[in-house]
């Protein structure tokens, strides 16, 4: 065995992933994460020499889709590789072992990396009646969430349950769920939001430690700066109709079909941080909003109780944060919107005509 | 019918007066390569350029003597312009979406030269084929 084995550039070669293609993919992502491309060079080096860390991921409430999200791509990506090369040593889902070997396997992590394992947490943790909505082995998700968190480096909350408690915190959130960070207090906790999360905000955060041993800049959120430090509004390339006040009236008018604003069919992109519009999904291929449909605002704190996804964001009644630029069009646009939806409604109502999604809302 | 043939028109506009800025840049780094044999790099993916932009900084730099195609986990490009030392790399993932793009000013672009570690794991495989031959 030589010098090298394990370290991560080791593990891709042996997976047949050149040196250049490490490369070229340290550079993308050292520009997705806006680090300066010396920076990215230093990154690159640090993150070749990073041994394979042990990376425990604990699944509560959650539906599984922020696991397909980070696993799953059309073709092997390196996002999908350097997952491979880290070494999961517990997740419910991807494991072979299953009961007291699944627990074992845990423990045996737990104390063998002692200090230096990340745990990864999707989904929330229902505290209401003694937690007993949710159970892994007989252990509350609480209790294990709280065992398993002493002897980590950090915590990395994928999805925005982990983050921020999701769909099972909804009203009239049943189970008492809490995001990890309500819980976790003595540990850095970086929350990737997203319903689900871009996989390669995972994988950044995860190089990020590896290279630097250190975790990335964070939002107030506790995001990583570098994807979430702009509204997908900032980024969207719609946004010069919204400049303009072209905005779609329907999903199929002719201001949908020229492309305009979606912002009147309840596009939470001005109030929502996330790198959607220049990162992409689907191995870069599109984003919502350059499919036609608004954005749901899901990596934002209580997406899901924000009144409607077909609600423009200047209505009232609205309980995501309202940032300053939609209160400024909010102003000139909401008063409009709004008569506009009674009007509609009403129109619809003696005419029986064709009603928008934001006219039944209202 | 693919995600190109939607009819969405975008309003792109023309020039933003972004590309002269980043023509400066690659004159400071020019210099400093020069003086100093410091290498720079400017990554584009960051700027607010308009495809004119895009446009206009690529005319502006014109074509060199060297162009290199690489496939590595998708297509690459590195594409000498015509003031020496000044490259233009593009690269795509393996769907072909371009995923980042930079202005390197250095002698060689970083991802050209075969890395010591690998030179020496080569030499070790071609003494084997060697050995293996008698």
């Amino acid at each position: 065995m030589n010098e090298k084995s394990g370290s991560l550039i080791d593990s891709l070669e042996r997976q047949g992933v050149s040196r250049r293609t490490f490369m070229k993919y340290c550079a993308t992502l050292a520009s997705l994460m806006a680090l300066p491309p010396a920076v990215g060079r230093a990154f690159a080096e640090a993150l070749a020499k990073a041994t394979r860390p042990s990376v425990i991921w604990l699944s509560f409430q959650e539906c599984t889709g922020c696991t397909e999200s980070l696993t799953r791509s059309h073709t092997p990506t390196l996002e999908s590789l350097i997952f491979d090369s880290i070494s999961l040593d517990y997740h419910h889902t991807l494991q072979a072992a299953a009961g007291t070997a699944a627990e074992a396997a845990r423990e045996a992590a737990m104390k063998l990396n002692w200090g230096k394992y990340l745990l990864v947490v999707d989904g929330s943790v229902p505290m209401k009646d003694g937690g007993v909505y949710s159970t892994i082995a007989g252990v509350s998700n609480h209790d294990m969430l709280m065992d398993t968190v002493k002897g980590a480096a950090a915590v990395v909350a994928v999805g925005t349950c982990a983050a921020f408690g999701g769909l099972p915190k909804a009203q009239p959130n049943p189970t008492g769920a809490v995001a990890i960070s309500d819980l976790v207090k003595d540990k850095p906790v970086v929350n990737v939001s997203g319903c689900p999360p871009i996989p390669v905000v995972m994988t950044g955060v995860l190089a990020h430690f590896l290279a630097f041993g250190s975790l990335p800049e964070l939002d107030k959120l506790g995001r990583p700066l570098a994807f979430y430090g702009e509204t997908i509004h900032d980024r969207c390339y719609r946004r010069p109709f919204y400049d303009q006040g072209k905005f779609a009236k329907t999903f199929d008018d002719e201001g949908a079909r020229q492309g305009w604003c979606l912002f009147e069919l309840g596009c939470k992109g001005p109030v929502t941080y996330n790198s959607c519009a220049t990162v992409k999904w689907n191995d870069g291929t599109s984003f919502p909003i350059e499919s036609g449909h608004g954005c749901l605002g899901c990596s934002e704190p209580d997406f899901w109780d924000a009144g409607g996804f077909y609600r423009a964001l200047s209505l009232p009644a609205n309980p995501l944060h309202v940032a300053a630029t939609a209160v400024e069009v909010g102003a000139v646009v909401g008063v409009g919107v709004a008569l506009a939806n009674r009007a509609g409604k009403s129109a619809a109502k003696a005419g029986h005509e064709t009603a928008t999604l934001a006219d039944l809302e209202k | 019918m693919s995600l190109g043939d939607i009819p969405i028109q975008l309003e792109v506009g023309g020039l933003t007066g972004s590309a002269p800025a980043v023509l400066r840049e690659i004159a400071y780094l020019l210099e400093r390569l020069t003086r100093y044999g410091e290498a720079g790099s400017i990554d584009l993916h960051g700027l607010p350029l308009s495809p004119a932009d895009r446009r206009w900084l690529l005319d502006q730099l014109g074509r060199g003597e060297i162009e290199i195609a690489l496939e590595i986990g998708g297509g690459s490009r590195i594409v000498e312009t015509a003031y020496p030392g000044v490259w233009w790399v593009a690269h795509d993932n393996e769907q072909g979406v371009r995923t980042s793009e930079f202005i390197e000013v250095t002698l060689i672009p970083d991802l050209v030269p075969a890395h010591p570690d690998d030179v020496e794991s080569g030499l070790k495989n071609l003494k084997s084929r060697i050995s293996d031959l008698s």
